[in-house]
């Protein structure tokens, strides 16, 4: 059986605080340039502030972290990419970004429904002997190539490492959590094989309070998100449940 | 045979076309991409043995257990350490890139006079000097460390002051102290044992205390469900991260937090709903309710709540006496799920003047908020790993930065349960920084060093063979062998938690409700909360690129 790694975010957990977006931003080299603003900037993670569009004591509102949706069935970013750059894992189900391949002409990014990609415009820069504190097991991306979540890949790497010394095919689950959700404080993101019908998170995916944004357009995506709340599962239908800040 | 060019064209052309169905050009191609994402100014991460330490952060005093990733002897990676019994794994967003922050921008690197370049044999003469001429004060941020020690010694052979600033957290507990003579110090909340948490302001779901305590605690218990174990209900002008979580929001008039809290003790006290154990306020429900915009119906529906749903216990954000005063007719202090003391040891900070009007110099540590400025005529010592901005000190001193000093951490302000661990230095400081416990130390050589200290406590810890430790297994300290045993495990990242003390040692007396004029916190006069000097620079990029964080909160970033 082979591996679909996808994710649960349960709404009603997040709290918004952010550890999610700077530890995956930590974990994945992104620098911090002061010249990036909400419309250039890296956030291969996204935690966005959503209300009910009500005022006063009515009001409620939602934290939606938004992050490449992996999607299985007819990946749009796959599919417009001329370098091949991108690509569906069959073994894993991760899409995956390689930069090395990418020219930047951003059709991936048009093409993503979630708009879940970045473009890098600057070349990677830090406060000098910050580079120090990099993570070495992720190549610092050159300006001009696109960006986005490939679920800490490099972990997984790590994880098969671990598991090829010790003579086993299989990793050991516990070896390969993405950072963002080692990161969570409430727990509201959960990580695991979706293709399992036995793991948590398979069965949180298949839970009535589930739903898939745009699930519509039949993109099959492996991020679900999850919430008791009746506006809150109202936005599975808009773009990524939320107006859309960049471009 | 003779070649002709017809021929080298035909030859030319072939292996032209042959050439690509050969791996060459590919690979050329791959390496070109591969050499173009290796420019020699692109920066590269550091390479060599990566390993994994456990410690706590010290960015705060809570000193939250957190795991290291060090590569070639620097910190690449920061996590949560589950073995911590009371972050439990969670760390603030912060927390996840303090390693990035000893390279910030802002970081101090220079001693310096009155914003002229100085010398640290220049601020040592002045401050000899200024020891020589009258008594010192000392102002610590985080107290309890072998560093405060440190500190306490040193003033007690100047005959000098010792002074701390403390936290919103830590004085919220200051009311309590006054009216029942336990230090504020010795307080916590009993959060775990509680099922109402009324939070008049407190940022509880947003780094309050020790941030993964109570998240967590409320990811496991009220999160998503109609009818939570625990009920969260936050008393707030607008709607916060908190609020936005929290069970119930009531959007309260700025500033009626007070005639809030006595509007719901008079509806307990009028209704008999708890055992008359504190005063009647002086306002009545329509004035707590016009001064709080909250209707009298809702104020009543809510202190019935609040009693059917008990344990419960209020936070303030600040030390607001009303609100502790209605934890007293709640009967939440002293009980549990409400304010219990956890320690007999601890000692009081609530005490004389901010600073002495005689004081020749005053030297305030790196622990100590930047935005703090003493009201003093004396000479200012400032220590700091990275300068916040402008400040009224003499003298700016470059301190360590994170990660970067041996240092022990104390019980976090709200716990209920004493704890105690060590963080050791991962990374060598620059040459150029000194702590205040070096530069005191060198003003005084005879002071006991702050190894020998952490030395001293785990000792006493081992002596008193009480609670347990907590690393990858828990252990009984009686069960441990020697006092080295115990001292190295700490200084591996392991933490000693004490036993649960019986809640009932705390008794207020209190026979006028207090009015609703915050009480003096004697060395704090501006501060509302502890605040970074600087964040991470991952962190301001990435508030600056969501809507996570609110206008003020982002310009602060």
């Amino acid at each position: 059986m082979s591996t679909r790694y996808g994710m649960v975010i349960d709404l009603d957990r997040c709290t918004g605080c952010g550890a999610c977006m700077i530890a995956c931003a930590a974990e994945n080299n992104v620098p911090s340039l002061p010249q990036a603003t909400a419309r250039t900037g890296l956030t291969p993670m996204l935690v966005r502030r959503v209300s009910n569009g009500m005022e006063g004591q009515a009001r409620r509102e939602v934290f939606v972290p938004i992050l490449c949706m992996h999607c299985e069935h007819e990946t749009p970013c796959v599919s417009v990419c001329p370098q091949q750059a991108v690509e569906l894992d069959k073994g894993t189900g991760i899409v995956m970004q390689m930069p090395q391949r990418c020219l930047g002409c951003r059709y991936c990014m048009t093409a993503c429904p979630y708009h879940a990609r970045y473009f890098n415009w600057w070349d990677p820069a830090w406060p000098k002997g910050m580079e120090k504190s990099l993570n070495p097991g992720v190549a610092v991306r050159m300006r001009g190539v696109v960006e986005k979540c490939n679920l800490c890949h490099a972990r997984l790497h790590s994880a098969e490492e671990k598991a090829a010394a010790a003579g086993k095919r299989e990793i050991d689950p516990a070896d390969y959590v993405p950072a963002c959700v080692e990161a969570c404080p409430t727990a509201a993101i959960q990580f695991g094989n979706l293709a399992d019908k036995d793991d948590p998170v398979s069965r949180a995916a298949n839970s009535s309070d589930a739903f898939r944004f745009l699930e519509r357009i039949g993109t099959e995506p492996k991020v679900y998100y999850k919430s008791g709340e009746t506006w809150v599962k109202a936005l599975k239908e808009s773009v990524s449940g939320v107006e859309v800040k960049r471009g | 045979m003779k070649i002709t060019r017809r021929d080298l064209l035909v030859w030319s052309a072939g292996a032209t076309a042959g050439l690509v169905f050969t791996p060459v050009p590919y690979k050329l191609l791959g390496d070109l991409s591969i050499w173009t994402q290796n420019f020699p100014w692109i920066p590269q991460p550091a390479h060599g043995p990566v390993d994994v330490k456990e410690s706590s952060c010290t960015l705060c005093p809570n000193g939250c257990g957190m795991r290291v990733r060090m590569a070639a002897g620097w910190p690449v990676g920061v996590a949560g350490a589950r073995t911590n019994p009371v972050s439990r794994g969670a760390l603030c967003p912060l927390g996840f890139a303090a390693h990035q922050l000893n390279w910030h921008p802002l970081r101090l690197r220079t001693v310096r006079h009155r914003g002229q370049a100085s010398s640290w044999e220049e601020a040592r003469t002045a401050f000899s000097k200024a020891c020589a001429e009258g008594p010192i004060v000392i102002i610590d941020g985080y107290p309890g460390r072998a560093a405060s020690q440190h500190f306490e010694n040193f003033v007690q052979k100047q005959h000098g002051v010792y002074r701390v600033v403390l936290g919103a957290e830590s004085r919220a507990l200051t009311p309590y102290e006054k009216w029942s003579g336990v230090p504020a110090a010795a307080l916590g909340y009993d959060l775990e044992n509680a099922r109402t948490i009324v939070s008049f302001g407190a940022p509880l779901l947003d780094g309050w205390s020790t941030p993964g305590r109570f998240t967590r605690l409320w990811a496991e218990r009220a999160a998503g469900m109609a009818e939570p174990q625990l009920r969260l209900i936050q008393i707030e002008p607008s709607l916060s991260r908190t609020a936005a979580r929290a069970w119930q929001w009531l959007a309260i008039r700025s500033g009626g937090q007070a005639a809030f809290a006595a509007g719901i003790a008079r509806v307990m006290l009028e209704e008999h709903l708890v055992r008359a154990s504190g005063p009647m306020p002086a306002l009545t429900l329509a004035e707590s309710a016009q001064q709080s915009g909250i209707s009298p119906d809702a104020i009543r529906d809510l202190a019935r709540m609040i009693v059917a749903q008990s344990p419960a216990v209020a936070i303030a954000d600040d030390d607001d006496p009303a609100i502790a005063a209605l934890n007293v007719v709640l009967g939440a202090v002293g009980t549990s799920g409400g304010i219990v003391q956890r320690t007999k040891r601890a000692k009081s900070y609530l005490s004389a003047e901010p600073v002495i009007p005689s004081a020749r110099a005053v030297l305030i540590d790196s622990t100590v908020p930047w935005d703090f400025v003493p009201q003093t005529d004396a000479e200012v010592f400032r220590f700091g790993a990275w300068e916040g901005g402008p400040n009224k000190a003499d003298w700016l001193l470059p301190a360590p930065g994170f990660m970067e000093e041996l240092t022990d951490i104390p019980t976090a302000p709200t716990s209920a349960v004493e704890t105690y661990a060590v963080a050791p230095r991962l990374v060598k400081a620059p040459p150029e920084v000194q702590s205040a416990v070096q530069f005191l130390g060198q003003a005084d050589p005879d002071l006991m060093p702050v190894d020998k200290i952490i030395h001293t406590r785990c000792e006493n810890l081992f002596r008193a063979r009480t609670g347990t430790l907590c690393a990858q297994q828990t252990t009984p300290v009686a069960t441990i062998p020697s006092v080295e045993k115990l001292e190295e495990q700490l200084r591996n990242g392991a933490v000693w938690m004490g036993e649960p003390q019986h809640p009932g040692g705390v008794r207020c007396k209190l026979s006028d409700w207090p009015q609703a004029t915050r009480s003096e916190c004697p060395p704090c006069d501006s501060l509302a909360s502890w605040r970074a000097p600087v964040l991470p620079p991952l962190a301001s990029k990435l508030y600056q690129e969501s809507s996570l964080r609110e206008e003020s909160d982002r310009r602060n970033a």
